[in-house]
């Protein structure tokens, strides 16, 4: 056991927690001296809340005690992307607008995780109305890659995957609808599971856009992800669209390994315009995979820029709805950058939104023609590793703009067809930075690439890797 | 199906009810563009009966297997 308990995995802290080798407290004492310790520098943070999460976790401790265990998770200290909805407690959605809003109800997804025992450290930055890829936020500054200050996380649950990496909390909760989850992991270096749409509840989570939101985790690895996954997945009479599919044991399936399994490699669209250490990466990944029993063949996708295009179709148009009231009352409250995303939305008419959306179907029903033969994709997150917070400022560096747009090449098309997708860290540039590759799954069958990401983790060491403060 | 010009653009956020001035529109042409061009092949070329409920009902099928 390592003399820091903010150190351990979720689920190594949850088992000794439960064996009384370590306290709750002492789990959440630990996590509150490294955000001490790092917030300074990271931003990553939005609420610390030392005083209640230490009388929480000193409960917690006095219950076990009594032989009372709440649930899995009994004592573990988490903090989630301040877009949960917690019942008294403000939830700013990283905006201004919401600055002072206290919700009035708690979100289906933490109450499931709060039902299982665990403890609030506080709440997380994220892009202002996750409407970003970055993890720039104009009212409460950018957060930064713990691996390399100054790097951007990635958005919008930049917080969470800087963290998470950072060892601040021992997992966090994101949401993802154009890779929000994904790219937060592969630039933070930490595992991130973007669930199938309609597997999670999202009630009592900010929207963004109805089509395409998703719950999901980030944690230190796939096992503690198929926890997660495991505690939050399901139906909710609070929302209709989470779907009543069979929940299968996610953490049974991460104990097996992949052989047997097929994993295609697309020949084209993910494999272009790759930095060259993230392709190289992309190679002996794949090495890896070969070597641990899996089959490795090539996969020829349909066109992903039409699945990209008509994902940002649907995302502009149902954001712009969404906040259609303060875009009218309060335009002047939003960030330039988040403004001018929400104004696209505005410029989209009712037929070719739904023209987008009614395209969903067939679209999901060629990727499944196309992957029949293969239990899950890989494919790079992002072409590029973390660029700089400046050198990605929209509005102050020349080249921002291209920059996002090509940070999110590789996320939107999952997100259109809505499936699962587990980004995993792969490797480090020479430079330091993370590198993550994604697993795409079938649609409800997280079960898999949670299993493929975890053979991975027990055959490398690249989800180990603490940053260190300069 | 082409990427809506500053002219098109003002009129649609005008009947959305959220007006935008000429230099808005014109970045949105910028911005939002490349999204037209991108679905350009498939907008038009649907079939009639093709609801947005088909992909629910392809994603669970799927998962019935």
């Amino acid at each position: 056991m390592s003399s820091e308990p903010a150190l351990m995995s979720l689920t190594a802290v949850a088992s000794a927690i439960a064996d009384k080798r370590v306290s709750s407290r002492e789990a959440t004492q630990s996590c509150l001296d490294r955000i001490a310790k790092w917030q300074p520098h990271l931003n990553a943070f939005m609420a610390i809340e030392a005083e209640e999460a230490l009388k929480v976790a000193d409960a917690a401790d006095a219950a076990l005690a009594k032989g009372s265990r709440r649930g899995p998770l009994h004592g573990v200290p988490l903090a989630h992307k301040d877009m949960y909805y917690e019942a008294g407690k403000v939830v700013t959605c990283g905006s201004r607008i919401r600055r002072d809003f206290v919700a009035t109800t708690t979100s289906t997804a933490l109450q499931r995780l709060k039902d299982a025992g665990t403890v609030r450290l506080g709440s997380l930055q994220m892009a202002e109305f996750a409407y970003g890829p970055t993890g720039h936020n104009a009212h409460f500054g950018p957060v930064h890659n713990p691996f390399k200050l100054g790097h951007v996380t990635g958005g919008s649950s930049s917080g969470s995957g800087s963290a998470v990496a950072a060892r601040l909390t021992f997992a966090a909760l994101g949401s993802d609808t154009g890779g929000s989850i994904r790219m937060p992991a592969h630039f933070c270096g930490v595992t991130g599971l973007k669930t199938t749409v309609g597997r999670v509840s999202r009630a009592g989570a900010m929207p963004l856009s109805q089509s395409l939101d998703t719950v999901g985790p980030l944690a230190r690895t796939a096992e503690d992800c198929a926890v997660l996954l495991g505690l939050m997945a399901g139906a909710d009479p609070a929302d209709p669209t989470a779907l009543p599919e069979p929940l299968p044991d996610y953490a049974a399936a991460t104990a097996q390994s992949v052989k047997g399994l097929t994993i295609g490699v697309p020949n084209t669209f993910y494999v272009d315009d790759l930095d060259p250490e993230v392709a190289s990466v992309l190679d002996a990944t794949i090495a890896v995979f070969k070597r641990e029993g899996a089959n490795i063949v090539q996969v020829d996708l349909p066109d992903q820029r039409q699945l990209a295009s008509a994902s940002q179709l649907v995302l502009a148009v149902e954001a712009a709805a969404f906040h259609k009231r303060w875009l009218i009352e309060r335009p002047q409250d939003y960030g330039p950058q988040v403004l001018m995303r929400l104004q696209n939305g505005l410029a989209i008419s009712g037929v070719t939104y739904l023209e987008a959306l009614r395209w969903r179907g067939p679209a999901l029903a060629a990727h499944m023609a196309a992957t029949a033969n293969v239990d899950a994709v890989i494919a790079p997150v992002s072409p590029i590793p973390a660029p700089t917070i400046a050198e990605s400022d929209v509005g102050n560096a020349p080249n921002a703009e291209a920059v996002i747009q090509r940070l999110t090449r590789f996320t939107r098309p999952i997100n259109y067809l809505g499936l699962p997708s587990l980004s995993i860290p792969s490797g480090f540039t020479k430079n330091g930075l993370p590198v993550g590759l994604q697993l795409v799954g079938r649609s409800f069958d997280e079960a898999t690439i949670l299993r493929i990401g975890a053979a991975f983790q027990r055959a490398t060491d690249f989800h180990e890797k603490v940053p260190l403060l300069p | 199906m082409t990427r809506p010009t500053e002219k098109e653009i003002g009129a649609i956020a005008s009947a959305a009810g959220v007006p935008v001035d000429m230099e808005v529109a014109a970045r949105i042409t910028n911005s939002i563009g490349p999204a037209f061009d991108g679905f350009a092949a498939i907008a038009g070329t649907l079939p009639f009966d093709l609801e947005p409920s088909t992909f629910v009902l392809v994603q669970t099928a799927k998962a019935a297997r």
